[in-house]
Formats: C-alpha cells, sequence, structure tokens
C-alpha cells in the first residue's frame, strides 16, 4: 500500500469515528433505551391481557416486525410530511428506530418474564405485595439476568442499523464515510474503514455484555 | 381465629373444594392431610386468597370476607388478609437474586415500610431463631433445602403475621434435612403461633396438631384431634388411606 493511501485512511480516521461518537452512538442508545421502556410496557400488556391495549399491542408487533426497517424510514420522514406531520431527521430516525427495538424487545421481554417461576410471584403476593411491587422487587430483576443476552444481541444489531439514517439525511458515521469517498474515489478503503469502526463499536459492546453477565451472575436462577 | 363456612371452588367445570366447614382458635395448630388431589392445598392458598373460592365465607383474624354469587374481595382486603398471613410453599420459593438476610428483609420495607435498620434489626432476629445468623448474607441457592426452607419460615414470620400457612413444607426435602423444618415448626407451635399445616408427615401431626383435618375428594372425611383420626377413623376410606401412608413408612 502507498503512502497516499495510508495519509488517506488516517486522515479520515477522525471524522468517521467523530460522527459515529456524535451520531451514530446516540442514535442507537437513545432509540435503545426508549425501545426498551416500550418494550417492558408492551411485554406487560400482552403477559396480563389487558383489554383493547392488548390487541393494539399485538397488532404493533405484527406490523412492525412484519415490514422492513428502511421502509418505515421512508414513511415516517418522507410520508408523514404530506399529512403534515414533520420530524428533523434525527428525531424521525429516534422514531423509527425506537419503534423497532419496542416490537423486537417486547417478545425477548416478555418471553424473560414468563420465564420466572409462578412460585415467585406467589411468594410476593403471599407477603403482602402489590402486582406492581412484585414485579419491581421480584420478578423485573430475576427477568433481566435472563433478557441480557438477547438484548445485547438486539442492542449490536440497532449499532449497524443507524446505517440506514443515511437514507433519511442524518449525517452519521456511514454517511460521513460516503462524502469522503465522493472526494477521494476510494471506496474499497473507504468503506472497510468504516466497517472497521462499527467492528471496534460492537467489540466494545460485547464486553460490556460480558462485564453486565459477570456482575448479574453473582446469585443464580436455579 | 379462622372461621370457614361452605367454601366452594372449582377450576373451571372442575369442582376442587365441595363446601368447607372448619374453624380454629388462636394458638392453635390445624394439620390437613389427605391423598393428592383431595383439595388440601387449594384450601390452604384460599385462606390467603392465592386461590378466590367461588363461594361460602372466609373470615380470619379481623378479615371478613363472602364469595357467594361470585363475590371478589376488594384489592385492599386482599392484601390485608395477606399482610395477616405468612405462607411457607413446598418448593421454598425463595427470591434467588436477594440474600437470606435480604429476602427476610424484603417485606418489611416494601409492604410494612419500615426502615432498613429496623428490618435488618428484626430480620436478624429472625434468622437466629431459624437456627441461620451465619448464613445472612448468602445466596439461596447456596443454602441446603432444609435451610432454604428455614429461610422461608423466618421470611414468612417477618410481617409478624397472626396465622402461619405451611404448604408440605417439607415434602421437596431429603429425609435427613426434613427434621431441622419440623423441629421450627413444632417451636412455633409451642410458642403459641396459629397454624394451619398441609403435610404428609404424620409423625408431626401427631405430635404438634390440635387438631387433624382428613380430606378427600374436596370435602373433610374426619376431623378430630389426632389421636381420634389418626388412630381411630371412624369412616373407611379415612382408615384405608391411613392404612396406605402407615404402610409407605415401614
Amino acid at each position: 500500500m502507498d503512502d497516499r493511501k495510508i495519509q488517506i485512511l488516517i486522515d479520515s480516521f477522525w471524522p468517521m469515528l467523530k460522527a459515529g461518537l456524535q451520531f451514530t452512538i446516540p442514535l442507537a442508545l437513545i432509540s435503545f433505551v426508549l425501545g426498551l421502556v416500550l418494550a417492558i410496557v408492551v411485554a406487560l400488556v400482552r403477559i396480563w391481557k389487558v383489554p383493547v391495549l392488548n390487541q393494539i399491542a399485538g397488532f404493533y408487533v405484527w406490523v412492525i416486525r412484519g415490514t422492513p426497517l428502511l421502509v418505515q424510514l421512508f414513511i415516517i420522514f418522507f410520508g408523514l410530511p404530506t399529512i403534515g406531520i414533520e420530524f428533523d431527521p434525527f428525531l424521525a430516525a429516534v422514531i423509527a428506530f425506537t419503534l423497532n427495538m419496542g416490537a423486537y424487545n417486547s417478545e425477548i421481554v416478555r418471553a424473560a418474564i414468563q420465564s420466572i417461576s409462578s412460585g415467585q410471584w406467589e411468594a410476593a403476593y403471599s407477603l403482602g405485595m402489590t402486582r406492581g411491587q412484585a414485579l419491581r422487587r421480584i420478578v423485573l430483576p430475576q427477568a433481566a439476568r435472563v433478557s441480557v443476552p438477547p438484548l445485547s444481541n438486539s442492542f449490536i444489531s440497532l449499532v449497524k442499523d443507524t446505517s440506514l439514517a443515511y437514507t433519511v439525511t442524518v449525517v452519521e458515521m456511514f454517511q460521513v464515510s460516503r462524502q469522503i469517498v465522493a472526494t477521494n474515489y476510494e471506496p474499497l478503503l473507504m468503506y472497510c474503514e468504516v466497517a472497521v469502526i462499527y467492528l471496534m463499536f460492537c467489540t466494545v459492546l460485547n464486553a460490556l455484555q460480558n462485564v453486565m453477565e459477570k456482575r448479574l451472575e453473582r446469585f443464580s436462577t436455579r | 381465629m379462622i372461621q370457614i363456612r361452605n367454601l366452594h371452588k372449582s377450576f373451571g367445570s372442575l369442582e376442587v373444594l365441595k363446601g368447607i366447614d372448619l374453624s380454629l382458635d388462636k394458638g392453635k395448630v390445624l394439620v390437613i392431610i389427605g391423598p393428592s388431589g383431595s383439595g388440601k392445598t387449594t384450601l390452604l392458598r384460599c385462606l390467603n386468597l392465592l386461590e378466590t373460592p367461588n363461594a361460602g365465607s372466609l373470615s380470619l383474624g379481623s378479615s371478613q370476607l363472602a364469595f357467594d354469587g361470585g363475590r371478589k374481595p376488594r384489592k385492599e382486603e386482599v392484601l390485608k388478609l395477606r399482610q395477616n398471613t405468612g405462607m411457607v410453599f413446598q418448593s421454598y420459593n425463595l427470591f434467588p437474586h436477594k440474600t437470606a438476610l435480604e429476602n427476610v428483609m424484603e417485606a418489611q420495607i416494601v409492604v410494612q415500610k419500615r426502615g432498613k435498620d429496623e428490618a435488618r434489626k428484626r430480620s436478624l432476629e429472625l434468622l437466629a431463631k431459624v437456627g441461620l445468623s451465619d448464613k445472612a448474607d448468602v445466596y439461596p441457592h447456596q443454602l441446603s433445602g432444609g435451610q432454604q426452607q428455614r429461610v422461608g419460615i423466618a421470611r414468612a414470620l417477618a410481617t409478624d403475621p397472626e396465622v402461619m400457612l405451611f404448604d408440605e413444607p417439607t415434602s421437596a426435602l431429603d429425609p435427613e434435612l426434613v427434621g431441622e423444618v419440623l423441629k421450627v415448626m413444632k417451636e412455633l407451635a409451642a410458642e403459641g403461633m396459629t397454624m394451619v399445616v398441609v403435610t404428609h408427615e404424620m409423625k408431626f401431626a401427631a405430635e404438634a396438631a390440635d387438631t387433624v383435618v382428613l380430606m378427600d375428594g374436596g370435602v373433610i372425611i374426619e376431623q378430630g384431634p389426632p389421636r381420634q383420626v389418626l388412630n381411630n377413623p371412624s369412616g373407611e376410606r379415612a382408615a384405608q388411606f391411613l392404612n396406605l401412608l402407615t404402610e409407605k413408612e415401614l
């Protein structure tokens, strides 16, 4: 590899990483946290079969999981403005990713909560706890332990899926790499470089997952 | 302390309790025995409303509940009754993410809103009472079955219930661990705790019970002091069941 190419790699590294830290990570983090709250609500509505809400939740999960994320992004950013609902690009992306995470993760959370034996609920009830107290103090902490691996999976997918946000004009990491390619005509080099930065992010997340699993392992569920 | 009148409970079309009448005075120990499927565990679970009866009435302490016409108790009534009872489960059901001490503290903090220090002090007393002072900071999976069940008893006692309910507390234990749990239960009985115990431990029934109830097919078929029910049952079905149990023990 000649010096010019090495110089290009070095010069483009920081702009890409900066976009990653400024947009890719915040976009993923905000969407994941909001999506997790939504997922827990949807999971509980479905577990407790809350009338009406249960049907709405089922419909929501069905639609989101059955349509492409890219199409959802386009509907929110390009479609809704035609009926007068407008979002700036970053917000549109957050909404789309949040709805997506909410639907997928609700199934993870639902399975995790249902994997906790009914005896745990009964023990909490027998002590005089309300359903909310039993959920918060007894069941959710145990369900969290079970759901760390699949939720980590979800989060890692999301970090990579945020690259789709370039289509709705968010200047996230992938978009920056595209802009650099447009100036230096080195697509192979630049796209490999941005891939390596995604890989770095996901490696850090993997390590975080391991730390969390270790921390939650101080008790065994069986 | 406990008055049950004409209690009925069905699961779908299956009628599990077919009219139970029972009463128990304060400080007395009631032992319920009977073949599996006789409804004894369901009856016990009706006493703290883990199951809601379909008909009849229940009074326990200051709680008065009537279930006729499918009436469901209000949420506050349910919580009040449960705070007044403690339950010990066959499979312990300790909270695996909390230490023995935290298991005993939990309801005091969440339900009774006691301060942490007060709850800790009371919990350590209770763990000492069941002989587990040295295991306070240990997680349930590090304890033997017998130790877990003793933590279960301490946890149930932590809210100062007037009645303790035991659902086959020794059935999941290895034989050599049964004694330590029964010992704690006998001590409780001797202290004057009102107890309802579903068990297959005939020796415990004979030694600790004030009243033994024998259930079969959702009804009570024998009721009386242990000597009478266990040694001289009046009905044929009761005699059969007791013979079966004695054979098993030999």
